[in-house]
């Protein structure tokens, strides 16, 4: 059944009329793109599949607002975004980011990447990855999300735009202000590592 | 390209390099609660996009109208019984001078 393609605008009118096989079906065709958006943005202590969750139940409560103007799947995308910055905003004050927080594999590839001593090697890429996250999640909900979409996702600020919804000057402007705000951190554990 | 930017690229690069190999497939189970929910929930009003926007246009609203208040503090307590003796508009119209 997931190998068929899904004829989208009947399943939607389907879903509009109550029918629960329709609204599994939907779910299940967009359940890949929520989840890698939920994955990416997800906030400390919320567990993937409650967000997941959250989504789609806005999804199916907001379904008779959606007009057609966008692509469906760019419309779910956005609620997508909106709630998981939402659940960013909610949670507590970001803790400071010290050296100490980083795990040995992480402060390896932190130190290799600020002082360019040697090449990466391949266990490095997992130790960066989660290194990006703990970086990105000392930014603002909206820089990051601007961030992770736009160097780690490799998005055009088009994309990115149509995605969130947010006009193009101000995709431009949230990622000039959280390479700002990265370079700052970069500066002060540059600092810390040598102090 | 400065120094940050270099190397936040070859982090980037690096953490690329991870990629994300997890299961993109729902839960067992997932899709049918989900669409069991679906059916019996209620249709949003067309107002609840604005809600979110409801408390901090009560604050905005609220520091509009101190301000207001505090732009126009001194005519608000000054006397003005001396403007309203020298406007005297009944005088005026009867010319009784």
């Amino acid at each position: 059944m997931a190998d068929e393609p899904l004829d989208l605008p009947a399943c939607l009118e389907r879903v509009r009329r109550r029918d629960q096989v329709a609204a599994r079906q939907l779910v299940e065709h967009l359940y890949p793109l929520v989840i890698r958006i939920v994955r990416s943005h997800l906030p400390r202590r919320v567990a993937e599949e409650d967000l997941a969750q959250d989504i789609f139940l806005k999804m199916f409560t907001r379904l008779d607002q959606y007009q057609g103007a966008v692509p469906f799947p760019h419309w779910v995308s956005r609620i997508a975004v909106t709630t998981c910055i939402d659940q960013l905003r909610a949670q507590k004050r970001r803790p400071e980011f010290r050296w100490a927080d980083l795990s040995e594999n992480e402060a390896e590839v932190l130190d290799n990447v600020l002082t360019d001593e040697r090449d990466a090697i391949p266990g490095d890429a997992l130790a960066a990855h989660e290194l990006v996250h703990k970086l990105l999640g000392q930014l603002k909900p909206d820089d990051r999300l601007v961030i992770q979409l736009l160097d780690l996702e490799q998005k055009t600020i088009a994309e990115i735009s149509a995605q969130t919804g947010w006009n193009q000057t101000l995709v431009k402007v949230r990622a000039f202000r959280a390479r700002r705000k990265l370079q700052k951190l970069f500066q002060e554990l540059q600092s810390k590592e040598k102090s | 390209m400065n120094r940050f930017d270099q190397q936040w690229q070859k982090l980037i690069v690096l953490a690329r390099q991870a990629g994300d190999h997890r299961d993109a497939a729902p839960p067992f189970g997932f899709a049918v609660r989900i669409a069991a929910q679906a059916v019996v929930l209620p249709a949003a009003s067309p107002w609840a996009s604005f809600e979110r926007f409801a408390m901090r246009g009560l604050v905005v609203a609220a520091a509009f109208g101190a301000g207001a208040i505090i732009f126009n503090y001194s005519t608000l307590v000054s006397d003005q019984s001396d403007e309203y003796a020298a406007a005297d508009t009944v005088g005026d119209l009867l010319d009784l001078s």
